[in-house]
């Protein structure tokens, strides 16, 4: 599977314009929040509809199209149909987990799955992905494309960068991305829906606004209470599965091999199970040699 | 909600005689259009004609439970933030300590759950009228590449199927002894028991689907012929361009009477 197609080479038809287009989605979510933040006292009391809401949703929309268009082309079919998988398991999970008392979401696991397995461009467009066809049949998770990206983008640095090796640091990243990733959504929610979709998540923004915060502030202090949390209980989840897969299906992930996301050869509890499998092939690139 | 009307919706085209993409255009821009105006009358009219169509269209029983399931905890959780507190209000109707309904949070609260009302009506009405196959074909054929149209499309086969792997996993654990009790950490174990055989199962059968379709030629380049006819018109072709200007039009003089207003 990680092997190019027989028939053709795979080809990399403009990769400049690939990279242009992945900076201007990047820039298009940058500058929406930046103009979001700077802007936002004057507006939240003007009325629902403002001229806010139409930003927020232009801007990151685009975006998160900007970065779908960019990546979608250059994944590997191994990739390409692992993202309805963490799509589903994104919608299965977060129905559920959304339609429950607990001021969490868990809608990221698919996201976080896929970054891990294949990098960080493969878990941005997974991420944008899953707001687009999740809104199909819920319109309201469309605004938060870009957060989305930006979860799946952080998530696969993380794996990138070795933080899946020490299944200790792994929530510690999780919580990272969550500070970011609640910061960056906190203006959606205010400006697009003048509130969380969540009724707990509802209830703790309601604490806030009582010691009279401005709505912004307080969506995003409830995301600071409820996002690095959330994101610290996926990304110790994801570890655990993806600890869990056989090797096997580790190999058809070549950005598993390159970067060594995993701990190949430390006595780490989650690879238990694994470890006699692992045990002769601890050096990655006699690992890659011995495939198939 | 469950996986099932998002399943079983593309299965139906009720309106065969428009293309989906003026469809699109139309609830996209409606969307737009009400988020712009931000009046409550227009809000309600967008929602009574949303029902209108989808009794009359027949999806009325699809649509209506989704959309309850979206808007319900929404509306409670608007109702809860902004009807009891709300610093901004200066009339204030009813007090209990730091809690005080106010009329500018209830108005703030009705014009804001009309407005996602209609929004959330109008993309929903769009995707379970719309045909998938219809959509996915005519997306291809304006250049979209496949690539988004199989991710689409998959995943909203894939949905019903693996709710039901994750029933029968389930069952088959309970059949081994698995009891789940209140404790947080039954509950986490027995999250556990279920979730890794199922992604383990999902991963290793996107493996066998990835090879299929790399022989069949997903990554080759090249036009690709569709045995799809999808209906369209250049009566068609101009009504979603007018639509689309609408839109840009409703969104551009919203900012210019902000810009003006500031």
């Amino acid at each position: 599977m990680s092997s190019p197609s027989l028939t053709l080479p795979s080809q990399e038809q403009h990769p400049a314009r690939r990279r242009l287009l992945e900076v201007l989605g990047a820039l298009a979510i940058a500058a929406t929040y930046i103009y979001l933040v700077l802007n936002q006292p004057a507006d939240i009391t003007g009325g629902p509809g403002s001229a806010s809401a139409l930003i927020a949703l232009t801007g990151f929309l685009a975006g998160a199209v900007l970065l779908i268009v960019a990546v979608l082309p250059t994944l590997p079919a191994s990739t390409l149909v692992l993202i309805p998988v963490a799509l589903v398991l994104n919608i299965v999970l977060g129905q559920f987990v959304g339609s429950t008392l607990v001021p969490f979401y868990l809608d990221a696991i698919g996201t976080v799955l896929i970054a891990v397995l294949a990098g960080p461009a493969a878990g941005a467009a997974t991420g944008a992905l899953s707001s687009i066809v999740w809104s199909f049949f819920n319109p309201t998770v469309l605004p938060f494309a870009a957060g989305a990206a930006l979860i799946g983008c952080l998530a696969g640095l993380a794996a990138r960068y070795g933080l899946f090796r020490r299944f200790y640091l792994a929530p510690v990243a999780g919580f990272v991305t969550g500070i970011i990733a609640g910061v960056v959504s906190a203006p959606v929610a205010a400006f697009v829906f003048g509130g969380t979709s969540g009724v707990a998540t509802g209830a703790i923004v309601s604490a806030f606004r009582a010691m009279g915060d401005t709505l912004l502030a307080a969506i995003t202090k409830q995301a600071l209470i409820s996002d690095p949390m959330d994101k610290a209980i996926v990304f110790t989840i994801v570890a655990i599965l993806v600890y869990a897969l056989p090797r096997r299906s580790r190999q058809q992930f070549p950005f598993l091999r390159r970067h060594r996301v995993l701990a190949g050869n430390t006595a780490d509890t989650e690879a238990r199970s694994d470890a006699a499998a692992q045990a002769p092939a601890q050096d990655p690139a006699h690992d890659s040699s011995r495939k198939g | 909600m469950t996986a099932s009307p998002a399943g079983s919706a593309p299965a139906q085209a009720t309106r065969p005689r428009l293309s989906p993409l003026t469809w699109l255009a139309a609830a996209g821009s409606t969307a737009v259009i009400t988020t712009a105006a931000a009046s409550w009358p227009l809000s309600a009219a967008v929602v009574a004609a949303c029902l209108g169509l989808s009794l009359a269209g027949g999806t009325a029983r699809r649509v209506l439970p989704a959309s309850a399931a979206v808007l319900v905890p929404l509306g409670l959780s608007l109702l809860v933030l902004h009807g009891l507190f709300f610093p901004e209000g200066r009339t204030v109707l009813a007090a209990w300590g730091p809690a005080r309904i106010t009329a500018e949070g209830l108005d703030f609260t009705g014009q804001r759950i009309l407005l996602l009302a209609a929004v959330v009506m109008v993309l929903l009405l769009f995707s379970f009228t719309v045909s998938l196959p219809d959509l996915v074909a005519a997306l291809s054929a304006r250049g979209v590449q496949g690539r988004f149209a199989f991710v689409l499309a998959s995943t909203l086969t894939l949905l019903p199927a693996i709710a039901e792997r994750a029933r029968r996993i389930r069952e088959a654990q309970e059949a081994r002894g698995l009891v789940v009790s209140r404790g947080l950490l039954s509950r986490a174990a027995a999250f556990r028991l279920q979730a890794v055989p199922l992604v383990l199962s999902l991963i290793e059968d996107a493996g066998t689907r990835a090879a299929a379709l790399e022989a069949r030629g997903l990554s080759s380049p090249g036009p690709r012929t569709s045995y799809r006819e999808v209906p369209d018109s250049g009566v068609q072709r101009t009504a979603r361009v007018v639509l689309v200007l609408a839109a840009l039009a409703a969104v551009v003089l919203r900012l210019v009477q902000a810009g003006a207003g500031c």
